[in-house]
């Protein structure tokens, strides 16, 4: 369990950017509000331009809302923080440092690292990768090296573990078995994660709230609580219930 | 399967030492046997320079000489030398591959047809020059005028060797600096960029040696301005190429070091920078040879020093012997300084070598 529960509150959020090609701009959200706490796991799902990765990059704080109000605990979010840790569609791992040094980049930059190298040893085991801690990113397949991306986040043990699509560019194995390892990190952990996906069977088999946006302007049109045991099913009646709803709040639905 | 189970078998490596395999190793059971013909021809290849060494000793001592030769056994030794020193190199080689190291002989074979045409090169040139004079002599002297010219004015050429080398590396290093500095600002902030870029377009396309004639006039000392010619070269060199990449690092490398708790110098150190570096090594690469340039020009048209000097001091007296030695001194610390920096680049952009697999 997480030593910290929190509350992520997002009120009135909109998000604005100026195109840049001409003077138009693009409302990406529209007055978004949602409350999230710890120990939920939130699908963002949703077709391209619906704000879903902007609200990570919001909450993370990579970029500001032009108006509105995001809140962890009641204090504004202002910049980016380990607190909140991201995981992007692509790796992003630095080619310049081997699997190790990526890991304990994090601890490195706050100065936390010495004394807590075994926090680094207990990471590569939870990927297992120990035998390619010397390895440089180039060598590494994607699907290890979004392991290593995933862990290099988790080592600061953060509240908020934001996920932009991380399984996005692997195949369909490794993309499983990779869910799996997710929810078990974060079900031993129950910190508050927040993924956004394109996958619909992939919302519905981690979420425990999937939420669907619609674009233009990025607004929520569903909220749906996913009342299923961990491991679920993908081909029991509620999944495929699930499914189905999810799919015509999206009007890809058959009954439209 | 079948063909590896049959290879591993003939190497004697069984599944349980597959795991513990050496990248040579590996190379090994990869590689496609080679036939009796391939292996003759391998070590005929590997005796080769050997060979074209004696031929270039008989070309020496037989065919008889067209010109005056005093102290004929200074080329005789050298190629003595030249000889030894690869037997040595083989011998070692066949000592490491008895004990299983194969490496050290198959560098050895890959580099043997570059020694022995380097043996027959010496022997060609001997023949053009001393033996038959269609190079005339004094004008292009032969190889043994030029080693014992260059033994007995040994002291001279080691001064402007150092004193080359000392102009070569204040510049160079002077330059590099400056370079870094404004060619890492300049990529990481607009303002910066704003006032340097112009600076750079202008002063950018003039060559070098323009500056010559201006610095003889303006500079208190000719060795300082000297100084201040290759370092602009070089300055000019790195702070192109570091611009262009600090400027060129992709935006998702700072996002997720934000995330990851990197605070903005952090941003400067520990990701545009490394991911830069190797532009950056490019530019220090590419100012080495402007300052190359750079710095014999300096010589030949002001400096009253150097090896550059030298060259030009001995063309005066018609001693052309000394000329060629000088050259081949050039030539020499040019190919030595290059080699470093080709070192220190791959040393520290080991990262890339396994990017493309």
């Amino acid at each position: 369990m997480a030593e910290k529960k929190v509350t992520l509150k997002l009120e009135n959020v909109s998000k604005s950017f100026a195109k840049v090609e001409n003077d138009e701009v693009t409302h990406a959200l529209n007055a978004i509000d949602m409350e999230l706490k710890s120990g939920e796991f939130i699908s963002l799902v949703g077709p391209s331009g619906c704000g879903k990765s902007t609200i990570l990059r919001l909450v993370a704080g990579l970029i500001t809302p032009t108006t509105g109000k995001i809140t962890v605990d009641g204090k504004e979010i202002l910049e980016p923080s380990p607190e909140r840790g991201m995981v992007f569609q692509k790796p992003t791992l630095f080619p310049w440092l081997t699997v190790e040094k990526n890991i304990a980049f994090s601890l490195k930059m706050q100065g936390k690292l010495k004394g807590n190298e075994e926090k680094v040893e207990r990471m590569l085991k939870v990927i297992g990768l120990e035998s390619f801690r010397e390895d440089y990113p180039g060598q590494l397949s994607g699907g290890m090296a979004q392991r290593v991306a995933l862990v290099r986040s988790l080592i600061n043990e953060p509240d908020i573990l934001l996920l932009d699509e991380p399984l996005g560019a692997l195949d369909a194995f490794t993309r499983m078995n990779m869910q799996d390892e997710i929810l078990k990190i974060w079900q031993e952990r129950g910190q508050l994660a927040i993924m956004v996906t394109h996958d619909v069977d992939e919302a519905i088999y981690m979420g425990t709230r999937v939420i669907v946006m619609d674009a233009n302007p990025g607004r929520v049109v569903a909220d749906i609580k996913i009342d299923e045991e961990y491991p679920r099913d993908r081909s029991s009646a509620a999944f495929v219930e699930y499914r189905n709803e999810i799919l015509n709040r999206l009007h890809f639905g058959g009954n439209k | 399967m079948g063909s590896n189970k049959k290879k591993g078998s003939k190497n004697g490596i069984d599944k349980s030492q597959l795991d513990k395999l050496t990248r040579q190793q590996l190379k090994e059971l990869e590689e496609k046997e080679k036939t009796r013909g391939q292996i003759i021809l391998d070590w005929v290849i590997m005796i080769l320079p050997v060979v074209c060494g004696i031929v270039a000793i008989g070309e020496y001592l037989w065919v008889p000489d067209n010109s005056p030769n005093k102290n004929p056994n200074t080329y005789l030794g050298m190629l003595v030398i030249f000889i030894a020193a690869f037997l040595i190199y083989f011998i070692v080689a066949l000592v490491k591959k008895l004990r299983g190291d194969k490496t050290v002989l198959d560098m050895l074979r890959y580099r043997a047809p570059l020694f022995s045409a380097l043996f027959l090169l010496l022997a060609g040139y001997d023949y053009l020059t001393l033996k038959t004079g269609i190079l005339t002599q004094p004008f292009v002297p032969c190889m043994n005028y030029i080693i014992n010219i260059a033994w007995t004015d040994r002291a001279y050429l080691i001064e402007c060797t150092l004193h080359t080398l000392r102009l070569l590396f204040l510049g160079y290093f002077i330059g590099v600096a400056l370079g870094l500095v404004t060619g890492i600002t300049c990529g990481y902030s607009e303002k910066v960029r704003y006032w340097v870029n112009p600076v750079i377009k202008f002063l950018g396309p003039i060559p070098t040696s323009t500056w010559i004639p201006i610095v003889m006039v303006v500079a208190t000392s000719l060795f300082k301005g000297a100084v201040f010619i290759i370092a602009l070269g070089s300055w000019f060199a790195v702070t192109v190429a570091s611009m262009t990449g600090i400027s060129n690092v992709d935006k998702d490398f700072f996002e997720a070091a934000r995330t990851l708790g990197a605070s903005s110098r952090q941003l400067v150190f520990r990701v545009a920078i490394p991911h830069a570096m190797p532009s950056i090594l490019q530019g220090c690469t590419q100012a080495m040879s402007s300052a190359c340039v750079a710095i014999m020009i300096a010589e030949m048209m002001g400096v009253k020093a150097g090896l550059g000097w030298y060259m030009n001091w001995a063309k005066s007296w018609a001693a052309y012997d000394k000329m060629f030695a000088a050259l081949f001194v050039i030539c020499f610390i040019f190919t030595i300084v290059t080699k470093a920096l080709d070192l220190v680049k791959r040393r520290v952009l080991r990262w890339q070598n396994g990017v493309v697999k």
